[in-house]
C-alpha cells in the first residue's frame, strides 16, 4: 500500500546541464545512424569535463558520420557559443570502434513473422519499469512533471531572450505534499539558475526575473498552484557564473530519474541515451510506460507500475508484474493478465509497434535527440507512440 | 662566497643601481614556482647580444648562482640558483647589472617589447662599440605601419637607385651578413685530440711510462702502440661520421636579385644589407624580410612561416595597427616565402637572425644537444672497467708480494692485467658503428643528422606522421560530385553515374556546377591546350583539372565571364564568391565553399536543368550526402550560383544550389603495409591532420592506424588550451589528431613525452621546427621539405618516402644491438683475461700471460672480433620485437651477471688447459703458450656466441652470414698460428711451438665453453617474453 500523506520532491535539469548535454549528444548520434542506416548498431557514451567531451561510440552500420561534428552542432543548440567551453574550440576525444557488421539481409521488423519476432531475443539482462498515475494530464506524477515544466521555460526564457543573461545550464525542483495519496499543495520550488559571466545579476532582480517569466507562466494553467507557504528558493547556494561542464563535468546516462519518474516510483538502473532500439534496456522502458499509462487510462487504477524482466536469450519477458498500490478497480493480477494479451513485450515487437528504427527519419534526425532531456517518458509535445492511450479501450 | 661579496660590493652598481622610479619595471618575475628556479623579463635585453653576454656572465660569477641564461629572442634570463636565497635578492642583482650593460639600449627599447615605434637613428652605446663582435642588434621596428617613403628614408636608400655598393659595403661590415645562424663544425684537431682524453687511454700511458721506468721498453713501447692505433682507428671513424654529418647541413648558396647603383645586379643572398631593393617576381625566394614599395599582383606563399597554403596578395600602403600578426602583415615580404605571382619591389629592413624565419631558427637552435646517452654509458662503463682493474691490479700485486713474488715482478704483472682489463675498444667500436650506420642509412636515402639519432631511431615508440605529403601525395583530384540529386563518380577523368560513363554535357547541372567551379576559382593557366600548367593551390587545381577532363574551355569560359569582384572567405565565413559580368549584360555570382554555409543560402536547386525550390527534404537530404562524403575522406565544397536582376543586387540568399563536389588527396602507395610494419615493430603510428574527424577516421580506418582495436580522435582547433595534463594522458592513447594546426604539433610531441615515450614526429614546413626539435627524432622529407624543417631534423629522409622510416628504424636497432654485442663481446673477453690471470696467481701458479700476449689478446683479438660484431647484419626478428625500453641502460646488471659467468666458462676452459700444461711441462713458457692459445681461441669463438643474445647454434632462426666476422676470425687466427710458427714474432711474445696433444687440449679449452655458453643462452635471455606478448591476439570486441 502506497503511503497516504507525505511530501515528495523530484528535479529536472535543463538541456545545458553537463549530465543532459551528454545524453543529447549520446542520443543525436543514434539519431544520425538510425537516419542514414535504420539497422544501425549503435552505443554512444559521453563524458565532458572543461573543455573537453569524450565520446565512445561502437556501432555496426552503413551510414557515415562526423561524430565530432554531431557533437558540436548539439553543443551549439543547447547555446555554448562564447566562454571557456564552447562548440568551436572544445576539444572532442573520440574512441570509435566498429562492430562485426551484422548478417544481411536485414530484418525489419515490421515485416516479420509471428516466428521471426519470437527469435529476437532480449540481448541484455533488463529489470524496466513503466509507471503512469492520474495526478497529471500526461499522467505522470505531479513533482517531475512540474519539474521539466519549470526547466523547459528556464530554457524558453534564455532562448526568447526574456532573461537574456541566462547560461543555458540550470536546474528546477518542485517539492509536492501529498494527503491521502493525491497531491495536496506544493510544499517548495527550488530554480538555480547560471547566468553568463559577462552579464551577471545580483539574486533580487533573477528572482524577480525567474517569479516574472518562468513560475508564474508554468504556474498559470496547473490546479496546484504556489500558495502563501510554498517555499521559493532561487539559487540558495548563490549565483552561479558561467556553469556547464566548464564547471562540473558530466555522463551520459547519470539522469535516469529526470529521465523517468523523478523517483516518484522504481527505474532501471541502466541508461535510456545513447543506445539503439535493439536494446531492450531502453526500449522496454517504454514498452512498460505504454502498458502503465493505457492501464490508467483505462480507469483500470489511479497508480500504476509495470514491471517487466528480461533475460538475455529469451524474447519474452520472463516476468511481467502489475502494482496498483491498492488503487486498482480490479485485481492487479487480471490487470497483467489482460496487458499481457494486449501488448507484445517482446524486444523485435516494441521497434516494431513503435516503430522506432525509422522515428529519426520521420523526425528529421531529431527523434532520440529530443527525449534526451525533459524526460523520455510523459512527454506531451511530441506525439510519441508509448505515450498513446491506444490501447485503454481494449483493456477495459 | 668571497666572489659574491665582491660583487654585492661594487660601487659602481649602486651608484647607479637605482632605476625603479620609473614606471616599466625594469625587470619583472614571468616564472618562479620552483624554487631555486627562476625566469625574468629585463628590459634592454631583447634582441641585444652585449646585454645578454654581459648579464650571463656576470650572474654566472654569483656564488649563489648556479646558472643564468639570457635569450635575446625572449627578453628573458633564466635562472637557477641556491633555493636558500630570495628571489628579490636576485632580481636585485639582476637590477644592479642592468645600468652598466645597457642604458643606451634600455633608451633604445623603451617597452621592451620591440614593438614600439623608435626613430630611426641607431644609437651605438659604448658597450656595443667596446663589443668584439661586429653584428649589430637591428630594429625590430614594425616597418608595416611606417609608410614606403619613411621606410626608404630610414634605410639610407632609394626604390629607384638602390644602395650604392659602397654604402652596401658599408653595412655589410655594420650589420652582418645575411645568412641564418649555423653551429660551427668540430675541426679535424680537435677531433684526434679528442680520442686521447679518455681515461682507458690515460692508465695506457701511465703503465706505459712505468714500464719503461722498470726497464721494459718493449712492452712500453707495444702500450704506446695500442694508444696510437686506438686513437688513429677512432679519429678515422670519427672524422669519417663528421664529414658525414657536416655535409649534410649544407644548403644550396641562394642569389637575390637587387637594384644597386640603379642597375640590376644578381648577388649572393648573404650580402644583402637593409636598404637593399628587391625585385621580386614569381619563382624568387625573399632573401630576407623586406617591406614591399611596389606591388604589381603580388603573390607571396608564406606556408612556410604561417601556415596559410593560399598565396596572400602583397600591397603597398601602410596598416594602420601594429600588432597584426605576421600572416597580416599584407605589404611585408619575409625571408624564406616565396613569390607565386605578380611582380614588386622591396626593401630589406632585416637580415640573418634578426628576420622573422632567423627568429624561430635561434629558437629552436638555442640548444646544442648534449652527448648521447649511450656515448655516455659507454664512457661510464669504460671508467667503471678502468677503477676495477686498478683494483684487480692492486689486489693481484698484494697477494703477489703476499706469495713471495719479487716486487718488480709483480708490478709488471699487474700493470699488464691492468692494460689487459682497460676496454680500450669500446669508444672505437661505437663510434664506428654509429658512423658506419650513418652511411648505411644514406644508402637507403636516409640522411641522418645527429649522431645520437642512430641509437634513438632503435628507440622510437611511437611515430606521429602528418598526414598531407607524408601519408599523402598532396595532389587533389575530384571523385565525386553531387548534383540534381545523384552521386557521379569520377575516375580517370571519366565521368559515371551509378557505373555508367555519362557525358558532362547532358548534364546542365553538372556542366553549370563545372563552370561554377572554374570561374570562383583563381588558378592561373598557362601553357598550350592539352598541356596546360596550373598555379595555385591544390584544391583549386582540382576544380580547373576537373573542368578540362569535362571539356570546358576553361580559357574561354573565363573571357566570356571576365571577373570583377571577388570576396574571399574569411574566419567567420567559409566560402568565397566572385562576381563576373555577362556579355551582354547582367551580372553571374558563383559560390564556393563550406557545403553547410553555402546551403544555408539557397533558397533553390536545380535538378535535369529545372529550378526548383528547395525544401527541408532536400537540405536534409543534402546534407546527409555532406555528411557521407565527408566520412569517405573526401574533401567536400558546396557550390552556388545566382544571376542577379539589376534592381536587386545584393540578394544572396536567392542563390540557386549546384551541388557538391568532394575531392581526395590519395594516400600514396604502401602506407597500409607501412603501418602494419610499424605496429609489427611494436612502435604506435599517430596521424596528425587539420581535417575534419569523419575524413580523418575514414583515412584512419584505411590505414589501420590502430592496429584493429578502437580508433581515438581527438578532435581539437585549440589544443593549446587544453590542460597540459589532460593532453598528456589523453595523447598516449589518441590515433589521430585531427583539425589540428601545424603549430600544435610541438604540444602533441611534448605530450607524448611527457608520458614517458620516445617520439618520432615528420613535419616539413618551417612551422614544424619546433615540433622536429622537440620529437626524440624529427623526420623531414629532403625533397618537398623546407630548410627550416631539414636543420633542425635528426633525420632526413631524401627521397620522400616514408617506407624509408622503417629501414632506418631497423638499421637503428641494428645499430644499437650490434653495439652491445661489440661491447658484450669486450667485456667477457676482458673479464676472462682477468680471471685467468688472478686465478692463476691465486692459485699460486704464477702469472700465466706475459705482457706482451696480454697486449697482444687485447689488441688483435680483441679489436678486429669487435669492430666485426659491429657490422652484423640486422637480425632476422629485428622488426618484431618491441622497442627497447629507452631507460634501460645499454648494459644492464643481468648483463654483466651473463658476461661473468660466460667468462667463466672460458677461464675453467684456460685455467684447466694449463693445468694440464703444468702438469706436463712443469710451468715456464711451453705452459704459457697452451694457456695463451686456449684463452685466444675460446675468446675468438666466443665472437660468434655474441652475435645473438637469443638466438643460438641450437635454435630454429637462423643469424644472416657475417662475412665480416668471418674474415675477422679467419684473420686473427691466422695471426695467431703465425704467432707459433713465425720465429721473430714468436720471440716477441715468448712463445713456443706446440704438439698435437697440445692441440687437443687447446681445443677442448676453448670449444667446450663455447657450448656451454651457447646451450645455455635461451634460458637466461629476455627478448623471447617481449616477444610472445607481441604476438597475442587482440581480445574480442564482440561482447556488450
Amino acid at each position: 500500500m502506497m503511503k497516504q500523506d507525505f511530501m515528495f520532491t523530484s528535479e529536472s535539469v535543463t538541456d545545458g546541464h553537463p549530465d543532459k548535454l551528454c545524453d543529447q549528444v549520446s542520443d543525436a548520434l543514434v539519431d544520425r545512424f538510425l537516419q542514414q542506416d535504420p539497422f544501425s548498431k549503435v552505443i554512444a557514451e559521453c563524458a565532458v569535463s572543461t573543455g573537453i567531451l569524450f565520446i565512445a561510440a561502437r556501432f555496426a552500420s552503413s551510414a557515415s558520420i562526423d561524430i565530432p561534428e554531431v557533437a558540436r552542432q548539439v553543443i551549439r543548440q543547447i547555446g555554448y557559443e562564447q566562454g571557456d567551453f564552447n562548440a568551436k574550440d572544445c576539444t572532442i576525444m573520440t574512441s570509435l570502434t566498429e562492430l562485426p557488421a551484422p548478417s544481411y539481409p536485414f530484418s525489419d521488423e515490421r515485416e516479420m513473422s509471428e516466428e521471426e519476432l519470437e527469435s529476437v531475443t532480449a540481448k541484455n539482462q533488463a529489470n524496466v519499469f513503466g509507471f503512469a498515475c492520474n495526478q497529471s494530464a500526461a499522467f505522470m506524477p505531479l513533482p517531475i512533471s512540474l519539474s521539466h515544466k519549470l526547466a523547459r521555460r528556464l530554457t524558453v526564457a534564455r532562448f526568447q531572450k526574456q532573461i537574456p543573461y541566462l547560461a543555458p545550464d540550470g536546474k528546477t525542483q518542485v517539492g509536492v505534499e501529498y494527503r491521502e495519496g493525491r497531491p495536496y499543495r506544493i510544499h517548495s520550488i527550488t530554480i538555480v539558475a547560471t547566468q553568463e559571466k559577462t552579464s551577471m545579476r545580483g539574486v533580487g532582480p533573477l528572482r524577480d526575473d525567474l517569479n516574472a517569466h518562468v513560475i508564474e507562466p508554468v504556474f498559470a494553467a496547473e490546479a496546484l498552484r504556489p500558495d502563501s507557504r510554498t517555499h521559493i528558493f532561487i539559487n540558495p547556494e548563490g549565483l552561479v557564473a558561467g556553469g556547464g561542464p566548464s564547471l562540473h563535468s558530466g555522463l551520459t546516462g547519470r539522469k535516469n530519474a529526470v529521465d523517468t519518474y523523478g523517483e516518484y516510483s522504481r527505474h532501471s538502473e541502466s541508461a535510456l541515451s545513447g543506445k539503439d532500439p535493439s536494446r531492450i534496456d531502453r526500449v522496454g522502458a517504454y514498452a512498460a510506460r505504454h502498458a502503465a499509462k493505457n492501464v490508467i487510462a483505462a480507469g483500470l487504477a489511479q497508480t500504476c507500475e509495470v514491471h517487466l524482466a528480461y533475460s538475455i536469450g529469451i524474447s519474452r519477458p520472463v516476468s511481467v508484474q502489475v502494482d496498483t498500490f491498492g488503487t486498482g478497480s480490479i485485481p492487479d493480477t487480471e490487470i497483467t493478465a489482460r496487458i499481457l494479451d494486449r501488448f507484445d513485450f517482446r524486444p523485435a515487437g516494441i521497434i516494431r509497434a513503435f516503430n522506432l528504427r525509422y522515428q529519426p527519419q520521420l523526425f528529421r534526425g531529431v527523434f532520440y535527440h529530443r527525449l534526451a532531456v525533459y524526460g523520455q517518458v510523459g512527454r506531451m509535445d511530441i506525439g510519441l507512440p508509448w505515450e498513446s492511450t491506444d490501447k485503454a479501450a481494449l483493456l477495459r | 662566497m668571497a666572489r659574491f661579496i665582491d660583487q654585492m660590493q661594487l660601487p659602481s652598481s649602486f651608484a647607479t643601481g637605482e632605476i625603479e622610479t620609473g614606471p616599466p619595471e625594469p625587470v619583472r618575475v614571468i616564472h618562479a614556482a620552483v624554487e631555486g628556479r627562476a625566469r625574468l623579463e629585463v628590459q634592454g635585453l631583447y634582441r641585444c647580444q652585449p646585454v645578454r653576454r654581459k648579464l650571463e656572465s656576470a650572474l654566472r660569477k654569483h656564488a649563489a648562482i648556479r646558472e643564468a641564461s639570457a635569450n635575446v629572442l625572449t627578453g628573458r634570463v633564466l635562472i637557477i640558483f641556491d633555493p636558500a636565497r630570495d628571489l628579490e635578492e636576485i632580481k636585485t642583482w639582476v637590477k644592479q647589472l642592468l645600468p652598466d650593460a645597457g642604458q643606451e639600449i634600455i633608451l633604445e627599447n623603451p617597452a621592451g617589447d620591440g614593438h614600439s615605434l623608435r626613430s630611426s637613428r641607431r644609437p651605438v652605446s659604448p658597450v656595443i662599440s667596446s663589443d668584439s663582435n661586429p653584428v649589430l642588434p637591428q630594429d625590430g621596428k614594425n616597418w608595416h605601419v611606417l609608410p614606403g617613403d619613411t621606410v626608404v628614408a630610414a634605410l639610407e636608400t632609394s626604390k629607384e637607385l638602390g644602395l650604392s655598393q659602397a654604402s652596401a659595403e658599408r653595412k655589410l661590415g655594420y650589420f652582418g651578413v645575411n645568412s641564418l645562424p649555423e653551429t660551427p663544425p668540430r675541426s679535424e684537431l680537435s677531433i684526434f685530440l679528442g680520442q686521447f682524453k679518455s681515461l682507458p687511454v690515460a692508465l695506457l700511458g701511465i703503465s706505459a711510462v712505468l714500464s719503461a721506468a722498470t726497464g721494459g721498453l718493449i712492452d712500453a713501447a707495444v702500450i704506446l702502440g695500442v694508444v696510437v692505433i686506438n686513437a688513429g682507428a677512432g679519429y678515422v671513424a670519427e672524422s669519417q661520421s663528421e664529414r658525414t654529418i657536416n655535409a649534410l647541413g649544407h644548403v644550396a648558396k641562394q642569389n637575390a636579385v637587387v637594384i644597386r647603383d640603379a642597375q640590376l645586379r644578381e648577388i649572393a643572398a648573404e650580402s644583402l644589407v637593409p636598404g637593399d631593393i628587391l625585385v621580386l617576381t614569381p619563382g624568387t625566394r625573399v632573401a630576407a624580410d623586406s617591406r614591399v614599395l611596389e606591388s604589381r599582383n603580388l603573390m607571396v606563399d608564406e606556408s612556410m612561416l604561417t601556415g596559410e597554403s593560399l598565396p596572400v596578395a602583397k600591397r603597398v600602403n601602410q596598416l594602420d595597427k601594429q600588432n597584426v600578426s605576421l600572416a597580416d602583415r599584407v605589404n611585408m615580404a619575409y625571408m624564406g616565402t616565396a613569390v607565386t605571382g605578380g611582380s614588386g619591389l622591396a626593401a630589406v629592413v632585416s637580415t640573418g637572425r634578426y628576420t622573422e624565419i632567423g627568429t624561430i631558427q635561434s629558437l629552436v637552435g638555442e640548444t646544442r644537444p648534449p652527448e648521447t646517452p649511450m656515448q655516455r654509458q659507454l664512457s661510464i662503463l669504460g671508467n667503471q672497467m678502468v677503477l676495477l682493474s686498478l683494483g684487480i691490479c692492486g689486489a693481484m700485486f698484494l697477494i703477489g708480494l703476499v706469495r713471495g713474488h719479487g716486487w718488480l715482478q709483480m708490478l709488471k704483472s699487474s700493470i699488464s692485467l691492468a692494460v689487459a682489463a682497460v676496454p680500450e675498444g669500446l669508444p672505437t667500436v661505437a663510434t664506428t658503428t654509429l658512423a658506419l650506420g650513418i652511411r648505411t642509412m644514406s644508402r637507403h636515402k636516409v640522411l641522418v643528422r645527429r649522431l645520437d639519432a642512430v641509437e634513438t631511431l632503435g628507440a622510437v615508440q611511437v611515430i606521429c606522421l602528418d598526414k598531407t605529403g607524408t601519408l599523402t601525395l598532396n595532389q587533389m583530384s575530384v571523385l565525386s560530385i553531387h548534383c540534381g540529386g545523384r552521386r557521379i563518380t569520377v575516375d580517370k577523368d571519366v565521368f559515371y553515374d551509378a557505373g555508367a560513363r555519362i557525358d558532362p554535357y547532358q548534364s546542365d547541372e553538372l556542366l553549370r556546377l563545372i563552370h561554377a567551379a572554374v570561374l570562383c576559382n583563381e588558378v592561373e593557366l598557362n601553357g598550350e591546350r592539352g598541356n596546360y600548367v596550373l598555379k595555385g593551390s591544390a584544391t583549386e587545381s582540382a576544380l580547373v583539372h576537373l573542368a578540362l577532363a569535362a571539356g570546358v574551355s576553361v580559357d574561354a569560359l573565363r573571357q566570356g565571364y571576365p571577373r570583377e569582384q571577388v570576396e574571399y572567405r574569411t574566419e567567420t565565413r567559409n566560402y568565397m564568391s566572385t562576381t563576373h559580368r555577362v556579355r551582354g549584360g547582367g551580372k553571374l555570382v558563383a559560390v564556393k565553399g563550406n557545403p553547410v554555409e553555402v546551403l544555408e543560402m539557397c533558397r533553390w536547386w536545380l535538378k535535369d536543368g529545372t529550378r526548383l525550390p528547395l525544401t527541408e527534404t532536400e537540405r536534409a537530404a543534402i546534407l546527409m550526402e555532406n555528411d557521407g562524403m565527408a566520412a569517405e575522406a573526401l574533401r567536400v565544397l558546396g557550390f552556388a550560383y545566382v544571376e542577379p536582376k539589376e534592381a536587386d543586387q545584393s540578394s544572396a540568399d536567392e542563390l540557386i544550389w549546384l551541388g557538391m563536389t568532394g575531392m581526395a588527396d590519395p594516400l600514396r602507395q604502401g602506407m597500409k603495409e607501412l603501418i602494419a610494419l610499424f605496429h609489427q615493430a611494436g612502435i604506435d603510428t599517430v596521424m596528425i591532420t587539420g581535417d575534419q574527424s569523419g575524413t580523418a577516421y575514414a583515412i584512419g580506418k584505411e590505414l589501420g592506424l590502430s592496429g584493429g582495436s578502437e580508433l581515438d580522435i581527438l578532435d581539437s582547433t585549440r589544443l593549446e588550451q587544453l590542460d597540459a595534463e589532460i593532453l598528456t594522458g589523453l595523447a598516449q592513447k589518441v590515433n589521430i589528431f585531427s583539425r589540428v594546426s601545424p603549430a600544435n604539433k610541438l604540444q602533441i610531441v611534448q605530450a607524448l613525452q611527457w608520458g614517458g615515450k620516445v617520439a618520432a614526429m615528420t613535419g616539413d614546413g618551417i612551422n614544424d621546427g619546433p615540433a622536429l626539435k622537440a620529437a626524440d627524432i624529427g623526420v623531414a622529407m629532403g625533397g618537398i621539405g623546407t630548410d627550416v624543417a631539414r636543420r633542425v631534423a635528426d633525420v632526413v629522409l631524401e627521397d620522400d618516402n616514408l617506407g624509408t622510416m622503417i629501414v632506418a628504424v631497423s638499421e637503428g636497432r641494428t645499430i644499437y644491438n650490434n653495439i652491445r654485442k661489440s661491447v658484450h663481446f669486450l667485456t667477457a673477453t676482458n673479464l676472462s683475461e682477468i680471471m685467468v690471470m688472478l686465478g692463476s696467481i691465486g692459485a699460486g701458479w704464477g702469472t700465466p700471460l706475459t705482457t706482451i700476449q696480454l697486449l697482444w689478446i687485447n689488441l688483435i683479438t680483441d679489436i678486429f672480433p669487435g669492430l666485426a660484431l659491429a657490422v652484423e647484419p640486422p637480425e632476422p626478428d629485428v622488426l618484431r620485437r618491441p622497442p627497447r625500453d629507452p631507460r634501460e641502460p645499454i648494459l644492464g646488471p643481468a648483463d654483466f651477471k651473463r658476461y661473468g659467468l660466460e667468462a667463466l666458462t672460458m677461464t675453467a676452459g684456460s685455467m684447466a688447459s694449463y693445468g694440464y700444461a703444468r702438469a706436463r711441462y712443469g710451468g715456464g713458457q711451453k705452459a704459457s703458450t697452451v694457456v695463451f692459445m686456449t684463452l685466444t681461441m675460446a675468446q675468438l669463438l666466443h665472437a660468434y656466441s655474441c652475435r645473438s643474445d637469443h638466438i643460438s647454434i641450437f635454435s630454429h632462426e637462423t643469424l644472416h652470414p657475417n662475412r665480416y666476422l668471418d674474415m675477422a676470425i679467419g684473420g686473427t687466427a691466422a695471426l695467431q698460428a703465425a704467432a707459433m710458427l713465425v720465429p721473430g714474432v714468436r720471440s716477441l711474445l715468448g712463445s713456443t711451438p706446440i704438439g698435437p696433444l697440445d692441440m687437443v687440449v687447446i681445443g677442448a679449452g676453448s670449444a667446450l665453453p663455447f657450448f656451454l655458453n651457447e646451450a645455455t643462452k635461451d634460458v637466461t635471455f629476455k627478448g623471447k617474453r617481449s616477444q610472445e606478448l607481441l604476438s597475442l591476439p587482440p581480445p574480442s570486441q564482440e561482447y556488450g
